[in-house]
């Protein structure tokens, strides 16, 4: 008798059922030798009192004078380190079109070679007027109704009201971030703000509210056109000064809304990168929920699509 | 005593490493990358602290000091806190990917038990 077999069924499918341990007697000790090595480590660290570095002190040296802001972790990201958090950000990038790759669903069994489309428009060339088949009717209301049943469906009326006084609120609270903060704020936290704000319409209105939006195929330009403004910022530098991500825009007075110069319009760029990146990875793992692999002894599992893994 | 941050940061950096090694669940294994990945922004913070320091914003300085007491005061330190940005970018590009294979492996194998998963296996 196997440990499967001592399972009830309606546990024996649990994905977590039966994941325990590895080796914790060999992990366990190899782990807390690292952990002193860790430790000597961490108190050889510079602690509280110490002096402030020689990078930091210069970065809050040049902050007004060269690039014009007055928030100096802000003229860090975009300004001294510009070019690592160009690096971060095509980091990302590359996550999102990862992550786009790996959920793509499983084409169509009929649509391998595009029979089925060739099928359709033979149909129509040659016999355009004879009515569709019972069978192929019902084909088409199931994979409908497969469709609908992933999509989110709306909440209830309070919850709809309550989202729609809030979104507005939340979007232009979001982009200030990005804008105003302390002129040139984070286009990082605005951009998740912007992702969680396009969430809670999905979560409270249903994917009817948000499906015109959320396509790969619109939010991906976006997304590109965003880190083409950083690309061509880093390019503009180096041809105009010689550096990458030098400032190449007139440095307006310090906490006004063109502070910043560059950095302006990389933050707002980064917004929209990061805005869109984290909306393409969370829809694309929503809709990786039917895509499992059928098993043999699924007793007529309707819910799983044939085929081979992925 | 911010030598406890720094003992904490390491503390948990030790269970998100032990959760990778020791736990077969992709889930926990995970959730142990995060654990990680958060230790290093405790750290990253911690060092950046100083004591009686103000924060590195040149906009409002402190009751009776001018900018340039704060450009050369004691303020935190403003790279180390970019660089706790940096790694919250990035953490959060690795969670995603990592999450999505799991779920992948989970579709596939119908487990996430890490033994289950054997198409590698020479």
């Amino acid at each position: 008798m196997t440990s499967d077999d001592r399972l009830s069924p309606g546990l024996r499918h649990e994905p977590h059922v039966r994941a325990g341990w590895h080796r914790p007697w060999l992990g366990g000790p190899l782990v807390l030798a690292l952990g002193v090595i860790i430790l000597i480590g961490l108190l050889a660290l510079p602690r509280e009192n110490a002096a402030l570095p020689v990078i930091a002190r210069h970065a809050m040296e040049i902050a007004i004078p060269v690039w014009g802001q007055a928030e100096v972790v802000s003229e860090i990201v975009y300004g001294s380190r510009g070019f690592d958090t160009f690096g971060e950000t095509f980091l990302l990038l590359g996550a999102v079109v990862v992550v786009l790759t790996l959920s793509r669903p499983r084409e169509p069994r009929s649509e391998y070679v595009g029979e089925a489309s060739e099928g359709h428009a033979e149909q129509c060339r040659l016999d355009p007027d004879e009515p569709e088949s019972s069978d192929e009717r019902r084909a088409r209301r199931a994979e409908s109704g497969e469709e609908s049943e992933t999509r989110r469906v709306r909440m209830s009326i309070v919850v709809r009201v309550a989202v729609r006084t809030a979104v507005p609120l939340l979007a232009v609270a979001s982009v200030y971030t990005a804008v105003w903060g302390y002129t040139p704020g984070g286009g990082f936290p605005a951009g998740a703000a912007v992702a969680g704000v396009v969430l809670l319409v999905y979560v409270a209105l249903g994917h009817r509210a948000v499906r015109r939006v959320v396509r790969t195929t619109v939010v991906e330009p976006v997304e590109l056109a965003g880190a083409a403004v950083i690309v061509a910022l880093g390019v503009a530098g180096i041809v105009i000064h010689g550096s990458m991500f030098a400032n190449v825009l007139p440095l307006a007075q310090p906490l006004t809304i063109l502070a910043g110069g560059n950095a302006q319009l990389y933050s707002g760029a980064e917004m929209v990168e990061v805005a869109t990146g984290l909306i393409i990875v969370i829809f694309s793992l929503l809709g990786m929920g039917r895509d499992w692999t059928i098993r043999d002894d699924d007793p007529g599992d309707d819910s799983t699509t044939p085929g081979q893994g992925t | 005593m911010i030598v406890a941050n720094y003992v904490a940061a390491g503390c948990v950096f030790c269970i998100g490493l032990f959760a990778v090694v020791a736990r077969r669940d992709l889930i926990k294994i995970v959730m142990g990358l995060s654990l990680m990945e958060a230790s290093t922004y405790l750290l990253l913070v911690s060092m950046a602290y100083r004591r009686g320091a103000t924060a590195p914003l040149l906009s409002n300085p402190p009751s009776g000091e001018s900018q340039q007491d704060v450009v050369h005061g004691t303020v935190s330190d403003p790279v180390l806190q970019n660089f706790c940005l940096t790694a919250i970018v990035i953490g959060i590009a690795v969670t995603a990917v990592f999450l999505t294979l799991v779920v992948r492996v989970a579709q596939h194998y119908r487990s996430v038990d890490a033994a289950d998963a054997t198409a590698l296996r020479g």
